[in-house]
C-alpha cells in the first residue's frame, strides 16, 4: 500500500476499527462449483439497483410531477438537458434488466435450494425486495404520463380493484380517487421515490448483511470435503463481479444509444384506450392468464379466482423454506424442482403468448 | 219529380256540348253540370274527361244510376270528396299503374307517386295526418290539362307562379321552415333565366328544371339536384348541351373547365362542400354572370384577404382604367387552377409577363422578378429544412420543437402567396424574411440533432471500448491472481 493510502487507512482504522472487517473479508471464501455462475446475478442485481438510484436522483433534478408537467418535463430532459436522453434511457432499460436479473437470481436460489436453513430470512427478504421491485416498475411506468402508461395503470389498478373486500378501497387508495388522474400520478411519484426506496433499502441492508454473515450457500449435491473448492471473496470474487458489472454497463450503453426509450404521446384521459394495450413484460403472464380464465367458474368470479391463485402461489413461493423441510435436512426434494420448473415454463410461455397476442 | 226534370235538363245540355267528353254516360256529370257547379264546368276541359275517365274515376259511385241516392251509394263505391293523402292515392290508382295508363293511351311516367313520397313535400303537413302537398296542389283538381299545355299550372311559363303560391307566402313557409327564403320569385325575375321566362322562353330554367318536379328534395339532402356537389351537374344538363344552348350563343364548356379547376376538384372529387359551385359566383335564383367590377367582390367573399390587398394595391387603378376583370385576368374563371409560384415572375408562363416586360411597365417587371426570386427561395428553404427534420426524426432524435416550427414556415409561405396580391415588394419581403428566419432556426436545431446522433454513436464506441478494455484487464488480472 502506498504511504498516502496507508496513512488514510490508518487514520480511519484508528477511529472505526477497520482491521476486524478487513481480516473478516480476507478470510471469506466463495464456493466454486459448476453452478457458481448463478452467484453473480445477486451482484448484478445490486449493481443495477445502484444505477437506478444514481440515474433516478439525476432525473429528479428535472422531473416535475403533475398532470400538466410530467410529460413536458421528461420531454425537456430528453431534448434539452445535456445527456438527459442517456440518463432517462439508462434508467428505463436498467429497470427492466433489474427485474430480469432479480428473477434469474430468485430462480437460481430456488433451484439450488439456497433458501434452506439457515438462510430462510435471506430468502424472505429477497422475495420482499422482488415484490417491491414490481411495485417500482408499476409506479415508475406512470411517471412520464404518456398514453400507454396511463391506460396500463388504469387496467392495473382495475385489476387491483377486483380483489374481494379490500379491492375497492385499495384501488381508490392507489388512484387517489375513483379514476386515474393527476392525484394518482402524485401518489405513484411518492411511492416510487420515497416509500419503495425506503423499504427496499431496509430489506437490502438485511439481505446483504445476512449474505456476508452466512456466506454463499453450497449446492446440496456437494457432500464430500474433497469436492469442495473455493475462491477468496476479496479480491477474486469481487473483481470477477466487477468485470461482469462492466459488461452489463456496456450492454446498457448499447441499449440506451441504439434503442432509446420512447416517450410516446401525452396521456389524454378523455381519449379512448389505444388498441392492444398491454402491461410491461413482467406482468404479462398474469395479465394473459386473467384473459383466459372464464368470467364465471362455478360460483366464483373468474378474475377473482385468478388473482387469488396468483396470490396463493406467490405466498407459497415466499414461504418455501417453511414447507420444504426436506432440503433443510439435506435431502433431495423433487417436488420443489418440478414446481419451480412448472413456474418457469408457465411464465415464459404466457409471456410469449401475451407478447404475440 | 224535380230531380227528374233536372236530369232531363242535364241530358239536354250534354247533347248540346261538343264532343269533348268522351265517356258514354255519366249521370254524375250530367246532374252536376245541370246544377251549374264549377267542378263540372272545369271537368269538361279536363284531360281525364277527354280520355274517358268519369267523375266516379276519382269519387267512386255508380255513373249509370238514374237516382242520386243510387249514384252516391257507398255500396256502389262512392267515396265523396277525397281528403288528405286519399286525394293523391286516388290519382295514383291510375298514374302508378302502367297497364291502366296504357289503356288510356298515355305514355307519361308512372313513378310520380313514388317520387312524391320521397320528396320534401311528402313531409307531414301542419295537421300531421297528410303530406304537405297533394297532386292537386300543383295540377289542380277538375281542370287538369297536359303539362305541355300553356294553360297548365306546371307549364314552364306558369310553374314559377304555381310554386310561389306557397313559397312566397311568408306565413305559410314560416310555419314549415322559417329559415327558407321567400324571395325566390323576386330574385328569379331579375335573373337571365327569369327575364327570358317572362318573355315567353319555355327553354330557360324554371323551378322544376333545377329542383325537379315530383322528386323535389331539400337542398341539404345529398340526393337533391341542388345539393352543393350535384349542382354543377344540374346546371350542366342545359349549359353543356350544345343543341339546347345553340340559340343563346354562349359557351358550353363551363362544366368541363370547372370540373378540372381547383374549385371543381375540391367539390366534385374531394367532396369539400365549402368549395364554390356555380351558384356561389352566379347566384342561384337570381343567376347572372358577375360583371367586371363585381368579380373581385364575388371572389372576395371567400378570398377575403386577397381581395382586400388587391383593392389597396397599385393594380386596382390600372385594372379599372383598362376595364379588366380583377381576379379573372390572372386566374381565369371556370378553369381556375391551383395557384403556383409559376404564376408570378417574368417567365413566359407567368401572368405578370403579359403586361410587364423589360421595355414596357419596367417597374412592375422588376418587382415581379424580385418577388418570384423571394418566394422561390422561401420554398427551397422550406424543402431543405423539411428534409433535415425528416432525417433527424428518422435517426430517432427528439425534434418535435423544430417540427412544430415547420408549420410557421409553411404559414409564412402561404402568407407570402396572399401578400402577392398587394404587389408591394417591401411587404412581401417582410413575410418571406420571417419564413426564412424560422427556417434558419429549424436548420440549426435539425443539424444539431443530427450531429448529436453521430456524437452519441461515437461516444458509445469510445466508452464501450474503454469499458471493454477495463473489463478484459480485470479478467486477466483475476486469472493471474488465481494462477499464483
Amino acid at each position: 500500500m502506498k504511504p498516502i493510502l496507508k496513512r488514510v487507512y490508518t487514520w480511519v482504522d484508528e477511529r472505526v476499527e477497520l482491521k476486524g472487517l478487513v481480516d473478516y473479508m480476507g478470510k471469506k471464501y466463495v464456493p466454486v462449483h459448476p453452478h457458481s455462475v448463478w452467484y453473480y446475478f445477486g451482484g448484478v442485481s445490486l449493481f443495477l439497483f445502484i444505477i437506478q438510484v444514481v440515474t433516478g436522483i439525476l432525473l429528479l433534478l428535472y422531473y416535475k410531477s403533475g398532470e400538466e408537467l410530467a410529460f413536458e418535463s421528461i420531454n425537456f430532459i430528453m431534448s434539452k438537458v445535456q445527456f438527459g436522453w442517456l440518463i432517462r434511457s439508462v434508467h428505463s432499460w436498467t429497470a427492466n434488466l433489474f427485474i430480469l436479473s432479480a428473477m434469474i437470481h430468485m430462480f437460481s436460489v430456488y433451484f439450488e435450494k439456497a433458501y434452506r436453513k439457515p438462510r430462510e430470512i435471506t430468502w424472505v427478504t429477497g422475495m420482499l425486495m422482488f415484490f417491491l421491485l414490481l411495485g417500482f416498475g408499476f409506479s415508475g411506468y406512470l411517471l412520464p404520463w404518456n398514453e400507454l402508461a396511463f391506460f396500463a395503470t388504469k387496467v392495473g389498478t382495475d385489476i387491483a380493484g377486483i380483489v374481494p373486500v379490500i379491492g375497492k378501497p385499495l384501488m381508490i387508495f392507489l388512484r387517489g380517487g375513483n379514476e386515474v388522474t393527476g392525484a394518482t400520478l402524485s401518489r405513484f411519484f411518492g411511492f416510487h421515490v420515497a416509500v419503495l426506496p425506503g423499504l427496499f433499502t431496509v430489506f437490502l441492508g438485511i439481505h446483504l448483511l445476512l449474505v456476508q454473515r452466512q456466506g454463499m450457500s453450497e449446492p446440496l449435491h456437494i457432500k464430500e470435503e474433497s469436492e469442495r473448492k473455493s475462491m477468496p471473496f476479496f479480491p477474486n470474487f469481487i473483481l470477477r463481479d466487477l468485470t461482469l458489472w462492466l459488461l452489463v454497463l456496456n450492454l446498457l450503453a448499447i441499449l440506451a444509444v441504439f434503442f432509446p426509450w420512447d416517450l410516446g404521446k401525452k396521456a389524454d384521459p378523455f381519449a379512448s384506450a389505444p388498441a392492444g394495450i398491454k402491461p410491461e413484460w413482467y406482468f404479462l403472464y398474469m395479465f394473459q392468464t386473467l384473459k383466459y380464465i372464464p368470467g364465471k367458474l362455478w360460483f366464483l368470479d373468474g378474475e377473482v379466482l385468478g388473482i387469488a391463485l396468483f396470490g396463493i402461489a406467490g405466498f407459497l413461493w415466499t414461504i418455501v423454506p417453511v414447507w420444504d423441510q426436506k432440503s433443510s435436512r439435506g435431502e433431495q426434494n423433487r417436488l420443489v424442482n418440478y414446481l419451480g420448473l412448472f413456474a418457469v415454463m408457465y411464465i415464459i410461455l404466457f409471456t410469449i403468448i401475451g407478447w404475440l397476442a | 219529380m224535380k230531380q227528374y226534370i233536372l236530369l232531363v235538363a242535364a241530358a239536354m245540355v250534354i247533347a248540346l256540348i261538343p264532343n269533348e267528353t268522351a265517356f258514354a254516360k255519366d249521370t254524375c256529370f250530367d246532374c252536376h253540370q245541370t246544377a251549374g257547379d264549377k267542378p263540372s264546368e272545369l271537368f269538361k276541359h279536363d284531360i281525364h274527361s277527354r280520355r274517358g275517365v268519369s267523375c266516379a274515376g276519382c269519387h267512386g259511385g255508380n255513373t249509370n244510376a238514374e237516382e242520386m241516392e243510387q249514384a252516391m251509394d257507398k255500396k256502389a263505391g262512392f267515396i265523396g270528396v277525397p281528403k288528405g293523402d286519399d286525394i293523391s292515392r286516388a290519382c295514383a290508382a291510375c298514374h302508378s299503374s302502367p297497364e291502366k295508363m296504357k289503356s288510356f293511351g298515355s305514355t307519361i311516367p308512372t313513378n310520380q307517386w313514388e317520387f312524391l313520397q320521397s320528396s320534401v313535400h311528402a313531409r307531414p303537413s301542419l295537421k300531421g295526418k297528410e303530406h304537405i302537398v297533394q297532386c292537386i296542389t300543383c295540377h289542380n283538381a277538375h281542370g287538369i290539362v297536359p303539362v305541355k299545355s300553356p294553360s297548365s299550372p306546371v307549364y314552364p311559363l306558369n310553374i314559377v307562379k304555381t310554386c310561389t303560391k306557397c313559397h312566397a307566402d311568408i306565413a305559410l313557409m314560416r310555419s314549415y321552415n322559417p329559415s327558407l327564403p321567400v324571395d325566390q320569385l323576386e330574385k328569379y325575375r331579375t335573373s337571365i333565366h327569369g327575364m327570358r321566362n317572362a318573355k315567353g322562353d319555355t327553354k330557360t330554367a324554371e323551378c322544376a328544371n333545377c329542383h325537379g318536379s315530383h322528386d323535389i328534395r331539400s337542398a341539404k339532402d345529398v340526393k337533391s339536384k341542388v345539393y352543393a356537389s350535384n349542382l354543377p351537374g344540374t346546371c350542366a344538363v342545359c349549359h353543356s348541351n350544345a343543341d339546347y344552348m345553340k340559340p343563346y350563343k354562349i359557351p358550353i364548356d363551363q362544366y368541363e373547365k370547372y370540373a378540372k379547376s381547383v374549385h371543381g376538384i375540391a367539390l366534385l372529387q374531394k367532396h369539400d362542400l365549402g368549395a364554390p359551385a356555380c351558384n356561389s359566383c352566379h347566384g342561384n335564383h337570381g343567376a347572372m354572370p358577375p360583371g367586371v367590377e363585381s368579380i373581385s367582390k364575388v371572389c372576395g367573399t371567400c378570398h377575403v384577404l386577397n381581395a382586400e390587398l388587391f383593392s389597396s394595391s397599385p393594380h386596382k387603378k390600372a385594372y379599372d382604367e383598362r376595364q379588366l376583370p380583377e381576379c379573372e385576368t390572372c386566374h381565369g374563371k371556370h378553369e381556375i387552377i391551383a395557384a403556383t409560384n409559376q404564376l408570378l415572375g417574368v417567365n413566359p408562363e407567368a401572368v405578370c409577363s403579359r403586361c410587364h416586360s423589360e421595355r414596357q411597365n419596367v417597374k412592375g417587371y422588376q418587382v415581379a422578378k424580385t418577388m418570384r426570386g423571394l418566394i422561390d427561395s422561401l420554398e427551397s428553404e422550406e424543402q431543405t429544412v423539411r428534409k433535415l427534420v425528416d432525417e433527424a426524426e428518422q435517426k430517432g432524435m427528439e425534434i418535435s420543437e423544430a417540427k412544430f416550427k415547420l408549420r410557421d414556415v409553411r404559414q409564412a409561405r402561404l402568407q407570402s402567396r396572399t401578400m402577392v396580391h398587394a404587389f408591394n415588394e417591401e411587404k412581401f419581403r417582410d413575410v418571406v424574411d420571417k419564413g426564412i428566419k424560422i427556417s434558419g432556426l429549424i436548420a440549426e436545431e435539425s443539424k444539431s440533432a443530427i450531429h448529436e446522433y453521430y456524437f452519441r454513436r461515437l461516444g458509445l464506441v469510445i466508452s464501450t471500448l474503454i469499458i471493454t478494455i477495463l473489463a478484459m484487464s480485470l479478467y486477466l488480472y483475476v486469472r493471474r491472481l488465481e494462477r499464483k
